[in-house]
């Protein structure tokens, strides 16, 4: 158990440092969502309600873990797959599902320099102070929202593995989920199917427990939910992991020939 | 009991062309492949580009799934069994590619080292070992993206000994290698079978196959069309001789004309720019020679030599002969 | 007609070979779905701040959205010569310059232009938005000149991407720019003095413009001003990046960087 913690803790910090190296994501990562919550300033600039400016100011953080998961999640597992990584990963003993889960919960981790990013150019730029009533629960609510995303993010690369094209999919991914996890737009705007949709994704949730920690409201309800979803997510990935690697060796789609 | 095992090994792909009309082939890639390999063997797979290999190798290393057949390496089943075989292999292939470019060398190793599994208080030693061991000591700092072709090759190896496997898979190691380096690893491969390792190579290289193989088997269009020891192979093809003709725009029909000479069993012609090369294999104990320049009577000759036949000829007539009397499709 | 097959036959069959993305897994999505997908994002955006209409925002997001083909493939097109180094071989080529790279354009703007129609049409089934039926003749020629002008910044892009390694980036960084700068999300009247000074120089801004007047009933006449002035944007931008490609060819050629990954 401690070995299998150890290699968890180990190839997530390797993984870490590769991603941080690459000043190429390092700059996409930041600077493409910041493109996007300048947009959102300017436009809830112009409503005049402060409080909205704060809304979009916190949800917009949170949009670079997001895209960090939809965009890196696939071209890194097809990157992987271009470098010859990805037979490597496969022949290598440990599950495959937990060859994934630290690469994914690294990119997820990476969104935290878009966080900062977004805030303080939110701050700098257009004068958005995000008051954090509960700083403790704040922190365990974006800490949640991470891993959540990192899971999905997970489910996502199991698809990456067995199908060549499938990081285009996961490319698709980015705009929806800005829009369906509520960063810059409240769900309540949304048709009710829509809403089902949304709170079928843990970053939803783990979006509502930070701004109601940021409240100081009480947020445990979120919090509990988005766990909750993202083990499922997790679960439903280890399980499909083993049929689609199955799959992949049938169809010889580790390599590229 | 042997340590890799092939027992009818086939696989098959079916491609689909076209957008609108779409027509199903299927490409046998690999065809009833059978050998065995035993504990502590050098084995090379030795076949032109295509024949098949790296679509072998990658079924033993439990990365595709045999359409037809069944594979045992250690005694365990390559489908039913993967994680065994896994453990105690190690797979390294040529080329640039296989490892993370902007970790270094030393980082490399720890990530694979964490996967298979390699005891923490162990992995220091181990990697230190294998550094020592490929040449990468005091390189072993900086990001793999700065090294060279050879140096990458190298820590390729490394990172494939990193768990210290029984059986290890070679695939065209030392393919875009420069001379002094393909040498060197070459040496290394032949220090990992002396140190007691089972290894399986594939490599077009007829010489690097007859410096450092056991045995060799020959693969063209995905079946085993020769087995054997380096000797065996030379032997079994040309129990003869080969007579090397150098001529100057020798006409096909000559060539043709060549082939019938009694005694004669294939003849090949290697282009050299502007005189050409005839190989005439000969059967043991006839004399061509005569028939043969008589033949050659109208065209410009440059040196004869007669001499004995090395692998490449037989590796030649093995892959080449059966090409004029194939039917395609 | 050599000149002619050059440009036309030439450049679709480079637009295959590099535009991988003709493999219908990656092609949709990027260019069908993701668009309609940032229609909705800024529309809702709009809807929750109270600003601006479902129209405003659809018109807006489609033009802009073109600089996805536009810019990145126009990029990637001497990008990805670059890469599987075939770059050489054609600059090697006795082809005509203007032809060659006018020839890759062609598909290339076609197939922007495709893109903000049907992001356009499908956007505006979703969110109910109404065109009247004489607009659509004028924006159908208003969009294929909006997406000749972001062809043009595509080929200064893809001038610096001769010298620079990371053209993903710089494409990526010329879309947020048009996002934020084109007037397709923040009406140009409500941008601060600078910001309106940019937009005027960039290529869609004009077109957004004339869009948006031509779905609110505008006649071909009302905007013809706007249009023109979208193709002159869009043919200084051409200028520049063809005389940018010729300049760096040169100077390539004598630094022996062109192939420098």
């Amino acid at each position: 158990m401690t070995r299998t913690l150890r290699m968890l803790a180990v190839t997530f910090w390797l993984q870490l440092k590769l991603l941080t190296v690459s000043a190429f994501t390092g700059i996409l990562q930041i600077v493409y969502p910041l493109f996007f919550a300048t947009t959102a300033f300017l436009v809830y600039r112009q409503n005049g309600d402060p409080a909205a400016l704060v809304y979009a100011g916190l949800g917009s953080a949170v949009m670079g873990t997001w895209s960090a998961i939809a965009t890196t999640a696939s071209s890194a597992l097809q990157f992987a797959r271009w470098q010859g990584i990805l037979e490597l990963l496969v022949a290598a003993p440990t599950p495959f599902a937990l060859v994934l889960v630290p690469i994914t919960t690294a990119m997820a981790t990476t969104g935290l320099y878009s966080l900062v990013a977004t805030l303080v150019w939110g701050r700098v730029l257009f004068g958005i102070e995000v008051p954090v009533g509960n700083p403790l629960l704040f922190s365990a609510g974006l800490l949640m929202t991470v891993l959540a995303i990192a899971m999905f993010g997970f489910l996502l690369s199991v698809a990456v593995a067995r199908y060549r094209t499938a990081w285009a999919m996961g490319n698709m991914l980015e705009y929806p989920g800005w829009l369906l996890c509520g960063f810059l737009v409240p769900l309540a705007l949304f048709p009710t199917w829509v809403q089902w949709v949304s709170w079928a994704l843990p970053p939803t949730w783990g979006m509502d427990a930070m701004r109601a920690a940021a409240a100081g409201e009480s947020p445990w309800f979120d919090l509990t939910m988005c766990v909750a979803l993202g083990t499922a997510y997790a679960s439903v990935a280890a399980l499909l992991s083993g049929v689609v690697l199955r799959s992949a060796r049938r169809h010889a789609t580790l390599s590229l020939t | 009991m042997p340590v890799i095992e092939a027992d009818d090994l086939g696989r098959s792909y079916v491609t689909t062309t076209g957008i609108l009309r779409r027509r199903r082939t299927t490409v046998e890639a690999v065809r009833g492949v059978s050998f065995q390999v035993g504990e502590g063997e050098l084995f090379g797979l030795l076949g032109p580009n295509g024949a098949g290999k790296t679509t072998t190798i990658k079924m033993l290393m439990t990365l595709l799934l045999p359409t037809a057949g069944l594979a045992r390496v250690l005694g365990y089943d390559v489908v039913e069994e993967p994680r065994e075989v896994r453990r105690r292999v190690g797979y390294v292939f040529g080329g640039d590619r296989g490892l993370y470019d902007r970790l270094s060398a030393r980082d490399n190793l720890r990530y694979f080292g964490e996967l298979y599994g390699v005891p923490p208080h162990e992995q220091r030693r181990r990697i230190d070992e294998l550094l020592d061991l490929v040449g990468l000591r005091g390189r072993e700092g900086e990001r793999v993206e700065g090294y060279s072709r050879g140096m990458r090759q190298r820590l390729h190896i490394a990172r494939g000994l990193v768990h210290d496997p029984a059986v290890l898979f070679l695939d065209e190691p030392t393919i875009g290698i420069d001379p002094v380096g393909a040498r060197e690893l070459r040496g290394l491969i032949g220090d990992l079978k002396a140190a007691g390792k089972t290894v399986l190579l594939t490599t077009h290289y007829m010489f690097e196959a007859d410096e450092l193989c056991d045995q060799i088997a020959v693969i063209r269009s995905g079946t085993i069309v020769a087995r054997g020891t380096p000797s065996e192979l030379k032997a079994a093809v040309s129990g003869g001789h080969v007579l090397e003709v150098e001529a100057y725009g020798v006409r096909p029909d000559v060539v043709t004309a060549v082939r019938g000479v009694p005694g004669v069993r294939s003849v090949s012609i290697e282009d050299q720019g502007r005189s050409q090369l005839l190989l005439v294999q000969v059967d043991h104990g006839v004399e061509v020679a005569p028939g043969v320049l008589a033949l050659l009577a109208g065209t410009n000759v440059g040196r004869v030599i007669t001499r004995q036949p090395t692998l490449e000829d037989a590796y030649v007539e093995l892959v080449g002969q059966t090409e004029s009397t194939e039917s395609v499709g | 007609m050599t000149t002619l097959r050059i440009f036309f036959v030439g450049g679709l069959i480079s637009f295959r070979a590099l535009f991988g993305w003709l493999s219908p897994w990656i092609y949709i999505p990027t260019m069908f779905v993701a668009p309609v997908f940032q229609v909705l994002l800024f529309a809702y955006l709009g809807r929750s701040a109270g600003v601006g209409s479902d129209a405003f925002y659809l018109v807006g997001n489609a033009v802009q959205y073109c600089a996805v083909p536009c810019v990145f493939a126009m990029a990637n097109t001497v990008a990805g010569e670059r890469q599987t180094q075939t770059l050489g071989i054609v600059l090697a080529t006795p082809a005509p310059r203007l032809a060659l790279f006018v020839g890759r354009s062609l598909p290339v703007i076609v197939n922007g232009w495709l893109v903000s129609l049907v992001c356009l049409i499908i956007g505006s089934l979703i969110l109910g938005v109404s065109i009247p039926v004489a607009a659509w003749g004028p924006l159908v020629l208003t969009m294929a000149i909006g997406a000749a002008s972001c062809t043009g910044l595509g080929l200064v892009a893809a001038a610096i991407g001769l010298r620079v390694r990371e053209t993903a980036v710089l494409s990526n960084i010329v879309f947020g720019l048009l996002l934020v700068f084109s007037g397709a999300n923040v009406a140009i009247s409500a941008m601060p003095d600078w910001m309106a000074a940019v937009s005027a120089w960039l290529p869609l801004s004009h077109t957004i413009t004339a869009a948006r007047d031509l779905v609110a009933g505008a006649t071909f006449g009302d905007v013809s001003g706007l249009v023109l002035r979208e193709a002159g944007v869009g043919l200084l931008y051409a200028a520049v990046g063809l005389t940018a490609l010729r300049l760096l060819e040169t100077s390539s050629r004598r630094t022996a960087s062109l192939e420098r990954m």
